[in-house]
């Protein structure tokens, strides 16, 4: 990457940022809300993306990570617990934890076998969860009562004010994201890429091709913890259905949405998803067939994704425009 | 005793009955290479178009025989217009095509019959119940244990025997050479998506007396088609009978012996083969 | 000619006349109430009834006048029945579309789990569907409501009824998660209470079936093995018509042991099933349209059934009420400020036509009568209807505020 690219590069994400820091003060707050839950699915996909996108791994058993990140939020705050910075922590620590066991089970497996031993195990996760009533509170699921206020140096910032929540999420989505983008930069994000592209290659220089798996995994599964404590404290719930197979499937509709393999691709993917969703359901009452039909030519004619399609269209456009016309 | 030979008469039906459908999925990808999310849905449009059919001839049999094939011609058309287009493209591409084409079907249902509850009467001649020790048991589900190793014997002739039968195992095998040697592959893969398109619409029709139609019977049964799928072998006959056959049977003991953890035997089954057997029981290692 | 002559003289006195009242009676401002049920998907059906019974109510109060004045405008949302689909709908119809009031609710796991989020809208919630005794119970709080049946109600109303039966040992068939267990547990409790010296199948023997099962062979087996001469069924829907079909074939409706249904007298199953439902089942529901002859359910059953073709549903009645009900809180407050009719609310007695209900100030339940009824044939209806017909007065089924647990 050249210097010029990276200023602007640098640029084009302060001025996001600022641009979705003031956002309160521009948007309605339903649509602030509407973002909250883009930048929370919109991380979890991102983390995804790490697996599916950089690694070739398609997991469907994300939601079971998501929804341990959502439960643990849920049960330290309605068991006395009154940090949320503390719960969000153990959300991802424990999600961690469950990825290494169950990480450890599947990497050695591809393609097919891979996305259906990940569903298996992210279904025996929802079974713990609707059916353990004693912990999980059953096929109900944990309503949570009260999210308590956040405190930073003695002052109080109260989450059940939406804007507040929003702005947080805010912090937390930029730090998981910084995270992210130091991993897929490092020389191990490079390692995952080429597993994707020759694993037997890698395997041949000496690179200890399960542990790479095992190690994006791994961070996938703690970044989707994260998002899932994010999603129970704006939501006030953690329920079954979001570790249900059908959840999972959101990242992967996201992800090849946005582009796979783009590092931004699923927070546009989470964007468009949330915005088709408005717009049909506001359309009409049959948005399934109509979800549908606008799947079926993104996924055969935008095979990288919106915004993988666009940062591709930009890249030819200069080299169009300087060619001598003849 | 009568308890265990009723469980395994309920195993061995809905055994069937998932075989039925994961044939259908199994030679799909087995030639294909793709695994088919809409699978489910066109089981369900099985049982729609029997019902539908029945409406106008009242006779079972008209049902099963036309259904199915309108379900295998709708089959056809979405392979040549939409499907061809993913073949060897990433899984996660053709999981979401099919998962588009899921979400198109089941709602097109519900638009067409609308979202209740509809019922199919079974033909007169199954429509009764034989003693069985104390109890009763409804002949119809007899009928389905015998009908799933029927139609899977003249399937696996099919393959062994008959010209078609040899043509597609050589195009699933090695498409180029099969198009060397002059077998118009394209041809082939829609035939073969309608054949199984059709299997899972016969699944469908052979369900709809059984139990009831609503636009959510497709979604129950795909993902339990995929688990026998996967953990028999991906395109293996024997794989997919002895898995579902299997599944049908765990599930149907499951409710007397496992209470809490039942909803969890598919995938407890599923994950344990494939740590055991890494391409599932009857999967070729490579 | 005289015509002729008159007609300009008469459209400029009407124009002056327009002059003069419109400043005088502004278009008044419209009350907004939004509704949250499941409109799209496998369950659909149940969102479609209430907007059919929403709608019918609507039109009414528009054509007698409004609310207080108020012409009523109704927002329909789709809850996917998934508790954070719902709860961006009510964000929606609270922030964006700025309702008055919300009505909805289908699933009992969605209610529960969204109703600690309503004080956050500051918008009354009134229940119509969802069923779990906790949403006026443990999480209950100033801005939800509920005029249906609840569980408790209903299974109380069950046990009173099985207390007669004759049997003596019970089991239970329901759906494996919360309603179905909920269900048995209540109705174990109520019954040791009403008759000592019953026995209850413990948990393991009874049969739980995954919401997902089409295949009920294996329970039906289960229960028919067992020794119980009583079954509580509590499952409903599609789930509930299958297990009809296969117990029936399976021999389970040959009268060896007492039967009671507690959805079993909704009108999407007895429809489905016609003449396939046994004779002579005990069933229950939250509203029968034939179970009172007051004017007002007459009337009610009349226009639903020339507006629509068909006979309302519980569901078609719980929204049509809760339209109702807020129309007599605006009246009883004269206003539509919404803490005003929160307080309007409580201790509110309005007749619906289910019958009278209050509601209860201090958990937010209505008080309202609990209908079953035993399965027959009537030539004038194409469906099976309750005869007899049994009602339970609130007073005798609703447990009491100690009970329900609520804390407000």
């Amino acid at each position: 990457m050249n210097g010029a690219a990276y200023v602007k590069k640098t640029i084009l994400l302060i001025l996001g940022t600022a641009l979705l820091l003031a956002a309160p003060a521009i948007l309605p707050l339903y649509w602030i809300m509407i973002t909250t839950e883009v930048l929370i699915m919109g991380l979890f996909a991102m983390g995804f993306n790490l697996l599916l996108g950089y690694t070739g791994l398609l997991s469907f058993g994300q939601a079971g990570f998501f929804g341990v990140g959502a439960y643990t939020v849920a049960l330290i705050l309605s068991h006395g617990g009154t940090s949320v910075l503390l719960s969000l922590g153990a959300a991802v620590v424990v999600a961690l934890i469950t990825a290494v066991v169950i990480g450890y089970l599947c990497v050695r497996r591809d393609e097919i076998f891979f996305a259906m031993i990940t569903l298996g195990f992210g279904m025996m996760l929802y079974t713990v969860a609707h059916n353990w009533v004693e912990l999980t509170g059953g096929s109900d699921g944990l309503p949570l009562m009260m999210v308590p206020p956040l405190s930073f140096f003695g002052c109080e910032i109260s989450l059940f004010d939406p804007v507040q929540m929003y702005r947080f999420v805010l912090v937390m989505v930029i730090i998981g994201i910084w995270i992210l983008w130091r991993i897929v930069q490092s020389p191990f994000g490079l390692m995952l890429t080429a597993i994707r592209e020759n694993r037997e290659r890698l395997a041949f220089v000496g690179a200890n091709v399960r542990q790479l798996r095992l190690a994006a995994f791994v961070i996938a599964g703690g970044v989707a913890g994260l998002a899932g404590g994010l999603f129970g404290l704006f939501n006030a719930m953690a329920t079954p259905d979001i570790m249900h197979w059908s959840f999972s499937a959101r990242p992967v509709l996201m992800t090849v949405l946005g582009g796979m393999g783009i590092f931004f691709g699923p927070m546009a993917g989470a964007a468009i998803y949330f915005g088709l969703e408005q717009m049909m359901t506001h359309l009409t009452q049959n948005w399934m067939i109509f979800l549908g039909l606008a799947l079926i030519p993104v996924v055969i004619y935008f095979p990288k994704g919106i915004l993988g399609s666009l940062v591709a269209w930009k890249k030819t456009v200069p080299q169009k425009r300087k060619k001598p016309l003849p | 005793m009568e308890s265990f030979i009723i469980n395994l008469l309920n195993g061995l039906s809905w055994g069937m009955l998932l075989f039925l459908i994961s044939v259908g999925l199994t030679t799909v990808f087995g030639v294909l290479g793709v695994l088919n999310f809409a699978h489910g849905s066109f089981f369900m449009l099985g049982a729609y178009l029997c019902m539908q059919v029945m409406h106008i001839v009242p006779s079972f049999w008209v049902g099963l025989l036309v259904g199915p094939l309108v379900v295998a011609l709708l089959a056809a058309l979405v392979e040549k217009q939409l499907l061809r287009r993913v073949y060897g493209r990433d899984i996660a591409f053709q999981l979401l095509l099919t998962f588009a084409i899921l979400l198109v079907l089941d709602d097109g249902v519900r638009i067409i019959w609308g979202p209740g509850y509809h019922v199919v009467e079974p033909p007169a001649v199954l429509a009764g119940v034989f003693s069985l020790f104390d109890n009763t048991y409804p002949i119809y589900r007899l009928f389905l244990v015998f009908a799933g190793p029927v139609i899977g014997l003249m399937l696996w002739a099919f393959f062994r025997f008959s010209r078609w039968g040899k043509r597609i195992r050589a195009a699933a095998m090695d498409p180029e050479m099969a198009e060397g040697i002059g077998i118009r592959v394209p041809l082939l893969f829609t035939a073969v998506f309608a054949l199984g398109c059709w299997l899972a619409g016969m699944g469908g029709a052979l369900a709809a007396p059984h139990q009831s139609l609503a636009p959510a019977m497709g979604e129950r049964i795909i993902i339990e088609s995929f688990i026998v799928v996967v953990a028999g072998g991906m395109g293996s006959f024997p794989g997919a009978f002895i898995g579902a056959l299997a599944l049908g049977l765990f599930e149907s003991f499951g409710t007397v012996f496992l209470g809490r953890v039942q909803m969890a035997i598919p995938y407890i089954v599923l994950a344990a083969v494939l740590l055991i057997r890494p391409r599932g029981l009857f999967g070729q290692e490579d | 000619m005289k015509m002729n002559k008159r007609l300009p003289v008469v459209f400029v006195a009407i124009l002056l006349m327009g002059l003069v009242f419109a400043p005088l009676a502004p278009a008044a401002t419209p009350v907004k109430i939004g509704f949250v049920y499941i409109m799209s998907g496998p369950f659909s059906a149940y969102g479609q009834f209430a907007k059919k019974g929403a709608e019918l109510a609507v039109a009414e109060i528009n054509a007698a006048g409004g609310i207080n004045g108020h012409p009523v405008e109704a927002y329909f949302e789709d809850s996917t029945g998934k508790p954070d689909v719902a709860i961006r709908a009510f964000r929606k119809l609270v922030f964006q579309e700025k309702v008055n009031y919300l009505i909805g609710l289908d699933s009992s796991g969605v209610a529960k789990t969204v109703v600690p989020s309503i004080p956050q809208m500051k918008t009354p919630l009134i229940i119509t569907h969802a069923a779990t005794p906790d949403v006026t119970g443990s999480v209950c709080n100033r801005y939800v409501f509920r005029i249906s049946v609840n569980l408790a109600q209903n299974v109380k109303a069950a046990s009173l009824l099985a207390a007669e039966t004759g049997a003596t040992t019970w089991t239970t068939v329901g759906p494996d998660y919360a309603f179905g267990h909920q269900s048995w547990e209540y109705f174990e409790k109520y019954l040791k209470a009403i008759k000592p010296g019953m026995t209850f199948l413990p948990k393991d023997e009874v049969a739980f079936p995954p919401f997902k099962t089409t295949d009920f062979s294996p329970y039906i087996n289960k229960v028919m093995q067992s020794k119980a001469d009583g079954v509580l069924v509590s499952l409903w829907g599609g789930n509930l018509i299958d297990f009809v079909r296969q117990g029936k074939e399976m021999g389970l409706f040959n009268g060896k042991k007492q039967i009671l249904i507690t959805l079993g007298a909704a009108v999407e199953v007895l429809g489905a099933l016609k003449d396939k439902m046994p004779e002579g089942l005990w069933v229950g529901t939250r509203y029968w349209f034939l179970a009172n002859d007051s004017a007002r359910n007459t009337a009610f059953v009349k226009a639903y059934h020339d507006r629509y073709g068909e006979y309302p549903s519980y569901n078609a009645h719980g929204a049509y009420g809760a339209v109702y009900t807020y129309k007599a809180a605006a009246e009883k407050a004269g206003s539509i400020d919404k803490e005003k009719i929160i307080d309007a609310l409580e201790g509110l007695t309005v007749e619906l036509p289910v019958g009278k209900i209050t509601i209860r100030p201090e958990d937010h339940q209505a008080l309202t009568d609990a209908c079953w009824g035993k399965t027959a044939a009537d030539p004038a209806y194409p469906i099976r209807v309750l005869k007899p017909i049994k009602i339970f007065k609130a007073a005798d089924v609703t447990p009491s505020v100690t009970d329900a647990g609520c804390k407000k």
